[in-house]
């Protein structure tokens, strides 16, 4: 069963000159195995919504179901849906505390209850995943590199086994290398069944990783699905902020000057379909 | 989820009104004068004046009550606190016994007395932050410490640490916040328990909030360096303070109402 969010607004707080709708009637669904992509400029309400998914906000119109299981207040529930759904907060390696990697990435499950023998093994698998070595478990996380630093967040979420990962903005701050591995990283915990849901302003790796896109404009969800289809609105409709790669609009552009070229962000493909209609 | 909104202490309301537009060191005496004022009537007619003086200054500076009224809400345990324990533990004719329990006539009286003596002396307290930016205020307080700069006494450095502590308060709540909730993502119950098990429940909060409060700390330092800033000597202003009539009408004003509140507290009725 997937994650299914209704109709969702968020209303920071309320009733008073603060007062802000953040979120004002998202909906959309992810499932075990995709990757959702959710994107909008800054102030959109991406990281309001990625706070809904694991109920560190409670909604205040509209439902958030994790498999089955309504995030409302209720605490019974809300820790369940807090062990389904990891939540990788923005640079999340302001969140290490611990004197050693290995203490680290366990803190998730000792709070779970896992036994000890559970806590080694979801330990070393989380940390061989994001691909840190034996040698660093007993190094201390706040010696170590930035991009090691935020591997070892990100194993200590996946370190209480959820089975869907929100991250906000995970590539923040990397390198392009650092990028490139995160990104094959996803790409793995998508493929051991993960639910991934990842939330960029970046809409390059949306098209590129995604299987489903949601667009976010000023808490509207404005367009969602697979990224092939949702391009041809992309290119119309002016999405506030939204920065539209440069390869789909000059696609869009030939398009419009009368060769036939099919909308991609893919430069392969868009250059075959140049040649071919050259050719001709 | 709510983990630390609602904090009012020491927030800022910039409103147009005559109270946000005196002098910040007017301010600051007037408050202190009030602050006095407050501590030495003991009588109903005392704090009837003090009300009715605290109600025309909130209407003046235009500041919604309820955000007054919210200034007291960091403190209110130790308002309940300090009236429960004059409430049973004063000596005098008992007006009601149970057991143990006792409360004596002048134990009520006590316990209304402290009570209402603390919450108008947070709530004037907190008038002052309400229609002053923290700016102000420590241009105010470096300016009204100037003199006993030949004492040595840090002016100029008090002021900035304390307008840079003001400026940080918003951004650090809201640091805690992100990491009290990325720590209860991963499973910490920072709300269950006894006392001490909450206290070793905030460990994981607290070692991030160091390490990003030392960070920016440093970070400030060195923007300030490269800036070229070297302490208050020499130092002008992009906003003068500028004292008016006004301002000295206010502060004698407020210093005579201090005193007539003093004078006439026990004169005409006394409990
Ligand atoms: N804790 C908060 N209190 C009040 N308003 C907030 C808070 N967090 C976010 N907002 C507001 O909600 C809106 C959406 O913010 P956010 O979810 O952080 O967007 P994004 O992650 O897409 O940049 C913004 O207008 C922001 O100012
Ligand atoms: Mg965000």
């Amino acid at each position: 069963m997937p994650i299914e969010v209704r109709d969702l607004v968020h209303v920071y707080h309320p009733g008073t000159p603060l007062q802000t709708k953040a979120l004002d009637g998202v909906s959309f669904e992810a499932e075990k195995g995709k990757w959702v992509a959710i994107v909008g400029h800054t102030g959109s309400g991406k990281s309001t919504l990625a706070q809904h998914l694991n109920g560190l906000l409670i909604a205040t119109e509209g439902t958030v179901k994790v498999d089955g299981l309504s995030v409302a207040a209720g605490d019974r529930t809300l820790r369940q849906v807090r062990q389904k759904v990891g939540l990788v907060f923005q640079y999340p390696e302001q969140q290490l505390f611990e004197e050693t990697v290995f203490k680290e990435v366990s803190f998730g499950p000792r709070n779970w209850g896992f036994t000890p023998s559970e806590i080694e093994e979801s330990v070393e698998k989380s940390l061989s995943i994001v691909g840190i070595g034996r040698e660093l478990y007993d190094a201390n996380p706040f010696r170590l590199s930035g991009g090691q630093k935020r591997r070892v967040a990100i194993a200590s979420v996946l370190a209480s086994g959820p089975d869907y990962l929100v991250l906000d903005e995970p590539t923040a701050g990397l390198d392009a290398q650092g990028r490139e591995n995160f990104l094959a990283l996803l790409t793995e915990l998508r493929s051991i069944g993960k639910g991934v849901i990842h939330i960029t302003h970046d809409m390059d790796l949306a098209l590129g990783f995604a299987d489903i896109v949601l667009v976010l404009d000023s808490g509207r969800s404005v367009l969602t699905g697979p990224p092939s289809l949702i391009l041809g609105e992309l290119l119309e409709r002016e999405i506030s902020g939204l920065v539209i790669p440069d390869l789909v609009r000059f696609a869009g552009r030939l398009r419009d000057i009368g060769l036939e070229v099919p909308l991609s962000w893919d430069p392969f493909i868009i250059a075959d379909a140049v040649g071919r209609s050259f050719k001709r | 989820m709510k983990f630390l909104n609602n904090m009012t202490l020491g927030q800022y309301v910039p409103v147009d009104s005559p109270v946000h537009a005196m002098d910040p060191r007017c301010k600051i005496l007037a408050t202190l004068f009030c602050l006095i004022g407050v501590f030495m009537v003991r009588e109903p007619l005392g704090f009837a004046l003090w009300c009715i003086f605290f109600a025309a200054v909130v209407s003046a500076a235009k500041i919604p009550v309820r955000l007054v009224l919210s200034t007291i809400r960091p403190v209110w345990i130790l308002v309940a606190f300090t009236s429960v324990i004059h409430l049973f533990f004063t000596q005098g004719t008992p007006v009601f016994a149970w057991g143990m329990i006792r409360i004596t006539h002048e134990g009520i009286i006590m316990a209304v007395r402290m009570g209402l003596r603390l919450m108008l002396l947070v709530m004037f307290a907190g008038m002052l932050t309400l229609t002053t930016s923290p700016t102000e205020l420590a241009d105010g307080l470096e300016s009204l410490f100037s003199p006993f700069k030949r004492f040595g006494f840090p002016a100029h450095e008090m002021a900035m640490m304390m307008t840079i502590a003001l400026r940080f308060i918003p951004t650090l709540l809201n640091e805690t916040d992100r990491i009290m909730k990325a720590q209860i993502a991963r499973g910490a119950e920072l709300e269950r328990g006894g006392p001490l098990r909450r206290l070793r429940a905030f460990v994981p909060v607290l070692v991030p909030l160091f390490v990003i409060v030392f960070q920016r700390a440093d970070d400030l330092a060195t923007a300030m360096e490269a800036r070229n800033y070297t302490g208050g000597e020499g130092r002008t202003r992009m906003n003068p303070l500028e004292w008016s009539p006004r301002d000295s009408a206010a502060l004698i004003f407020s210093l005579l109402f201090a005193i007539a509140a003093i004078a006439l507290d026990g004169r005409f009725f006394t409990l």
